[in-house]
């Protein structure tokens, strides 16, 4: 049934492709040519150098055995007291200046720095300098707002070094849910800045971290303030024995002074000490009836430090008066209403002529201990000495409420100040006449041709030549200013001091 | 020696003195009344100064010499004092009331 069968292979050739044609063939690169050469060092050579302690050198002075001192010095001495004696006597150098480098005669705007990212919708609250002089810092919010605080706002950093400065666009932006009423960097660690919001929060920033810039807050609570923060200073720690300790002071429209201090483990700001000003506290002619209850707090507009005693410091208040203050006082104050850890004391050691509004700023000078300038509501500007309830000088200048005023940090006889009518104005108490020498249109222009009130300004106190303004429209402008106006002359300081030392024979 | 101490001190009550400092003729401060960085740094500029005022003054004529040297600046004066062996070095501050 079943069989094998071998059945043939079928082929079929293809009728399409074709027979490949294969050919061999090689290549060979050329011959390299290769040469060897060695060399090797023959002689040596050893040598060493070390840093000599240099403190060794000089840790004494020479010895003078010689003996002939005491006839040196008697043959040199008439001499040089007759010297000494016509120096202190001659008026030959009093308006002897000479100027070495170049320099600018006129002043300018060199930046207009604004946020475009919020479209003027915020003013410029604060103005801080960091402190190397390159950075420059501005804290966004508004002054008129009814009721809570709804505003997203920002504090923004430009870096005015940087060469690919954008103006419109902060180098740095810190987004803060709250309208920021203040701002200071760190006067000797330039990644450290603080600021103070609507809601009454102190919060430090520090700029070297790389995502949550926000380093420490003081959060709402008891021990915070309850109203908006209207500023923050950065103020030396007198009792720490290291130096570069620095304390946080915030004061607020609650009345209260705060003094934080910054946990170095930890790195949060806790409560150290406590101040608060109460309407017990205001001269009899501002307080408006007799009925008026005593312990009702009294909100602080400005604060400002002594220059040479750190221990002793200006406030400013809503109802106008000004007040000397030291950090150790320790005057009762009535309870109240305030629930505080700390007990909150009165600061106030002496009272001053007020103004008859707010107290927008107090600055005291950087040269003179006893000098300090304010502005107000009023119109005016006041210079008083720490000596004397009534002002030295009062000066109108007739452009509207004062917003800021700030001594230079070069020349002492130099000021300026902010107005409502948009102008920064330059002060000089070595002219005779109380006019301001400069006035710089410094806010920009809104829609009815008037210019926008500028509210801040700040001099740079690295970089003598610049001070910067903030208007209420968001722009920043920085000036700089003349080399007349940068250096001081040589009578600026003893000018100063005339004016404001008390003399009593006078 | 008591002498010296004397005249170190009228020198250094005058209105305005800030520092009074001597030194010998190879540059080096004998006394001071100043801190020890800045004398030897006033000790060494000055002496080469006042080497040079001197040259400076005996090449325009030979037969004459240096005997006092001002140099005033923004902040205050200095004043040198020449001889032989030593220089006497005062800084004073004309407009310190």
């Amino acid at each position: 049934m079943f069989a094998d069968i071998t059945l043939e292979s079928v082929t079929f050739k293809s009728n399409w492709k074709k027979e490949r044609s294969l050919a061999s063939s090689g290549c060979q690169t050329s011959e390299l040519v290769v040469e060897e050469v060695a060399c090797q060092s023959v002689k040596y050579k050893s040598v060493k150098t070390q840093t000599e302690d240099d403190s060794d050198k000089f840790s004494g002075f020479a010895d003078d055995n010689s003996g002939h001192l005491a006839e040196f010095l008697r043959r040199v001495e008439p001499a040089m007291h007759k010297q000494l004696e016509m120096n202190v006597k001659s008026h030959a150098f009093d308006d002897y200046e000479v100027t070495w480098d170049e320099g600018s005669s006129t002043m300018s705007s060199i930046h207009k720095l604004t946020n475009a990212a919020h479209d003027g919708q915020f003013q410029i609250t604060g103005l801080s300098w960091n402190s190397t002089g390159a950075v420059i810092a501005a804290s966004y919010g508004r002054f008129d707002h009814e009721d809570w605080c709804t505003h997203k706002t920002s504090l923004c950093t430009w870096n005015l070094e940087r060469r690919n400065l954008d103006e419109n666009k902060p180098d740095t932006v810190l987004e803060v849910s709250s309208c920021l009423m203040c701002t200071a960097f760190h006067p000797s660690n330039p990644a450290l800045i603080a600021g103070g919001t609507y809601n009454g929060v102190v919060i430090v920033w520090d700029l070297s971290r790389e995502d949550d810039m926000v380093l420490t807050s003081s959060g709402i609570g008891d021990d915070s303030h309850r109203e908006p923060v209207s500023k923050v200073i950065w103020v030396p720690d007198t009792s720490s024995l290291k130096k570069n300790k620095y304390l946080l002071v915030s004061v607020s429209s609650d009345g209260k002074m705060l003094v934080w201090k910054m946990d170095r483990k930890t790195k949060q700001i806790e409560l150290h000490d406590g101040f608060v000003l109460m309407n017990m506290n205001l001269p009899t002619q501002l307080r408006k009836s007799r009925t008026m209850r005593g312990d009702k707090e009294v909100g602080v507009t400005c604060i400002s430090y002594n220059n040479e005693n750190k221990d002793s410091f200006i406030i400013g208040s809503e109802p106008g008066a000004v007040f000397k203050c030291s950090m150790s006082a320790n005057g009762e104050q009535p309870a109240g209403n305030i629930i505080s850890s700390i007990q909150l004391k009165s600061p106030v050691t002496f009272t001053y002529a007020h103004h008859y509004g707010p107290v927008y700023s107090a600055e005291f000078s950087p040269f003179h201990r006893n000098a300090f300038l304010t502005s107000s509501m009023d119109q005016t500007l006041r210079l008083y000495s720490m000596l004397q309830k009534q002002p030295i000088m009062t000066l109108e200048p007739g452009e509207g409420v004062i917003y800021s005023t700030k001594w230079s940090f070069s020349r002492p006889a130099l000021f300026a100040a902010t107005t409502d009518t948009g102008l920064l104005l330059l002060y000089d108490l070595t002219q005779n006449q109380p006019v301001p020498v400069y006035k710089l249109e410094a806010g920009g222009l809104m829609g009815n041709n008037a210019r926008a009130p500028v509210l801040t300004c700040q001099f740079n106190q690295h970089q003598n030549n610049l001070i910067a303004t903030g208007d209420a429209m968001g722009c920043i402008q920085v000036f700089r200013i003349s080399d007349s106006l940068k250096t001081p002359l040589s009578r600026d300081l003893e000018i100063l001091g005339e004016l404001v030392d008390i003399t009593t024979e006078s | 020696m008591a002498e010296v101490e004397e005249t170190f001190k009228r020198i250094q009550a005058h209105k305005g003195v800030i520092g009074v400092i001597v030194v010998n003729s190879e540059g080096i401060p004998i006394r001071s009344t100043l801190d020890n960085s800045t004398t030897v740094q006033y000790a060494g500029l000055i002496s080469q100064l006042a080497a040079k005022a001197r040259s400076t003054v005996r090449d325009i004529d030979p037969g004459n010499d240096l005997t006092f040297l001002r140099i005033r600046s923004k902040k205050h004066e200095i004043m040198v004092a020449p001889e032989n062996e030593y220089l006497l070095i005062v800084i004073q501050n004309p407009d310190a009331v």
